[in-house]
């Protein structure tokens, strides 16, 4: 069966299987139900300060599997509700930033800029439509690339890349996310290690699990959600936590937010954001499809190249319309472009994607990498079609974004009314109930516990915790493939060096290296 | 020139942390080494790849090291007293969160059959109300209302009804709609 046919099950998977309800008589299906959800949901989580597409993904991936189960069926509304948490949340966090002058998601930070001086001026209508028409145009623009990049770049891996070329291309990945976030490439590169380093402990194929020190908590490895969560949500709560603790203590007061205004947007203001958008979906879609970039960097690239474009009468940080138009496109650009290298490579580059793998790796029947996109005369591959049903998902809450998303996020403004330092330690007990719900025992929220003050400590420390998740999500398959390339070039001690295209990926991790820290030295002196 | 403290920090707890794994953890609770030839096949072993991880986090410690004393020091501190004493005060509020989660449960059941009420041990009403929420409702309500006194430094009725409210909320959520889920620490017992 060609490709065609497999887009097509997509489709029929995603709008068929399961209905659960009819709306003038066509069935809607789960999958469809649970995108609109999370959408949903994800713009009420965006609209929150202090919360974020990532936590409410941590929160609900274990109610949603045990709701669906861990069959395939269970694969296309589990991912279509972490996709539409995903797209939701970033259009969500402009509605703070916009309105309050407090970035609802990092990524968010530069709305500020434009988004509340507009406000001030009695604009704040006009800045949420045009925050919402960027955001769906970046999104949209987005997706059209994946849609079209990812099942090449995958069948290409698939036909020239051998264990060698595999192993040095994950190398490759992890080098380039260590030295392009934080402010160090050695702390990156440093946090990258231990995370592989983490996840060697109770693994291995000897009798005895290694590293295990006789403890059988140790001996069956680190529970992957409970060194996910804790890091990267635990470790973000007990750090924000500290900072309004020390605000209280240095001011006696932790700040509070006024309210905002309303107004229109019309036809010749989207003739006069349009080019901005368009550059900085370009922008954000290079930006998000390599690994470990993320949206905060291509929101900060497309504000500084649509300030340097920009010829109005309002200047840039005074409250231009296009301001908020370059920002939004490009952070919003990046969710699409950034399951890039999940879907074709098997490699998470950003938080959002982490969870995907965390999904897949949670439910049987999908393996993102570039199996996925094989192609077998006469059969149907199954994972195919679970990844064009995911992209069907991704156009139907592009679609809901471009129909309800902008009056729902209009709406959302009372959330940033709900006090951080009150929901934060709600955001700790969540989290430690879903662990347990995924994994009852105690042992597993001590885990969590453990590394929300590693994470805690990397952060304090200006470690960024990135690396350390992508390389413990990576570390064992980068293992196997070394095994395998080793056996299958017969004890070759040189094996990562054993064809141009291996030498090629292993030269440019040394280059990004030394490139990094060469330029991050230069600035620091 | 000026040297960045922290970064030296770091650099020696990562570089006693890998001169310790390579030369007590791996040789002592690894069973392969780093290449073994079996039956004249040479494969890699088990402590190959956390012995390529730490001598990399060696390396990369000391190019830390070395890229502090290029840095200027800055003006904030990473790690101070004050982080200190808010970690104390919020693992403080944590522990005690979860002790009351563990044994509330079980300490309630001990009395009412203290009391003559014979309902059972806690690990046969485990899955029945009350008291499967006990522990949950109690553990919860100190780890919320607790973390939110530490971070406003006071202990008030709105933050205390507030904990209450959301560890209700946790459990209509988490464990009214679904047999199967188990709210902490109902499966360890």
């Amino acid at each position: 069966m060609g490709i065609l046919d497999h887009v097509w099950l997509g489709i029929v998977a995603v709008f068929t299987e399961a209905p659960v309800a009819t709306v003038l008589g066509l069935p809607i299906s789960i999958t469809v139900v649970m995108v609109a959800l999370g959408f949903l949901g994800g713009i009420v989580v965006g609209a929150t300060p202090g919360l974020g597409g990532p936590f409410a993904m941590a929160i609900s991936l274990p109610i949603l599997i045990t709701i669906f189960g861990f069959n395939p069926d269970a694969l296309l509304p589990v991912l279509g509700f972490l996709i539409g948490i995903m797209k939701g949340a970033t259009v969500g966090g402009a509605v703070p930033a916009i309105l309050f002058n407090t970035p609802g998601t990092p990524d968010s930070l530069m709305t500020t800029l434009d988004g509340f001086p507009m406000t001030r001026k009695g604009e704040a209508g006009k800045a949420l439509r045009i925050a919402h028409f960027s955001s769906a145009s970046g999104d949209t623009f987005s997706d059209i690339v994946l849609f079209t990049c990812a099942p090449f770049l995958a069948i290409t891996v698939e036909a020239y890349l051998d264990f060698p070329e595999k192993a040095a291309l994950i190398i490759l990945s992890l080098a380039f996310i260590s030295a392009v976030v934080g402010d160090s490439v050695w702390k990156g590169i440093l946090a990258a290690l231990f995370g592989m380093f983490a996840a060697f402990i109770g693994t291995g194929e000897d009798h005895h699990p290694r590293l295990s020190l006789g403890s059988d908590a140790l001996a069956g490895g680190l529970p992957l959600i409970s060194v996910v969560l804790g890091v990267l949500i635990l470790g973000e709560v007990f750090a924000a936590l500290e900072d309004m603790w020390r605000e209280k203590r240095a001011t006696d007061a932790i700040a509070a937010q006024a309210a905002g205004g309303d107004d229109r947007l019309k036809l010749r203001d989207i003739r006069r954001i349009l080019p901005f958008v368009g550059m900085s979906a370009g922008i954000g879609t290079m930006v998000g499809a390599l690994p470990g970039i993320g949206s905060t960097l291509a929101a900060t690239l497309g504000y500084a190249t649509g300030r340097r474009l920009h010829r109005g009468e309002v200047r840039f940080g005074d409250g231009a319309p296009e301001g908020v138009a370059a920002t939004e496109a490009a952070n919003s650009a990046v969710s699409g472009a950034n399951l890039i290298p999940v879907l074709s490579l098997g490699i998470p580059g950003n938080v959002a994607a982490v969870f995907i793998i965390l999904a897949t790796e949670t439910i049987s029947g999908f393996n993102p990498g570039p199996a996925v996109f094989r192609l077998t005369p006469d059969q149907v591959n199954a994972e195919m079609v679970v990844a064009f049903g995911l992209f069907t998902a991704m156009v139907l809450a592009n679609l809901l974004n471009w129909t309800i998303g902008g009056v729902f996020m209009r709406s959302m403004g009372i959330m940033v009314r709900i006090p951080k330092q009150r929901l934060l330690p709600i955001v700790l007990l969540l989290t430690l109930t879903a662990i347990y719900a995924q994994r009852p025992e105690m042992l597993s929220i001590y885990v969590t516990l453990f590394f929300g003050l590693v994470g805690y400590v990397m952060r304090r420390l200006r470690f960024s915790v990135l690396p350390f998740v992508i390389a413990f999500i990576l570390a064992n398959n980068l293992e196997e493939a070394v095994r395998q390339a080793f056996s299958a070039t017969g004890a070759d001690p040189w094996f990562l060096f054993s064809s141009p295209i291996s030498i090629a990926f292993m030269a440019l991790a040394a280059l990004v290296v030394v490139f990094f820290a060469r330029g991050r030295e230069r600035k620091a002196i | 020139m000026r040297i960045d403290p922290w970064s030296l920090g770091i650099a020696a707890v990562v570089a006693a942390f890998a001169l310790l794994t390579l030369g007590v953890w791996i040789p002592a609770d690894v069973e392969s080494g780093v290449i073994e030839t079996f039956r004249r096949r040479t494969v890699i072993g088990d402590a190959m790849a956390p012995s390529a991880a730490v001598i990399g986090m060696a390396a990369a410690a000391v190019l830390l090291a070395v890229s502090g004393f290029l840095k200027p020091r800055r003006k904030e501190a990473a790690f101070d007293g004050q982080s200190a004493l808010f970690v104390v005060q919020l693992a403080g509020v944590i522990v005690a969160g979860l002790a009351a989660m563990t044994y509330t449960g079980p300490l309630a059941v001990d009395a009412v059959n203290a009391l003559g009420g014979a309902i059972g041990s806690y690990r046969e009403l485990r899955d029945t109300a009350p008291y499967k929420y006990l522990g949950y409702l109690v553990g919860g309500a100190v780890i919320v209302g607790g973390a939110i006194a530490v971070v406003e430094q006071r202990l008030t009725r709105g933050a205390a009804v507030a904990a209450v409210i959301a560890t209700v909320a946790l459990i209509v959520l988490y464990d009214v709609p679904f047999d199967d889920l188990l709210l902490p620490p109902n499966g360890d017992q």
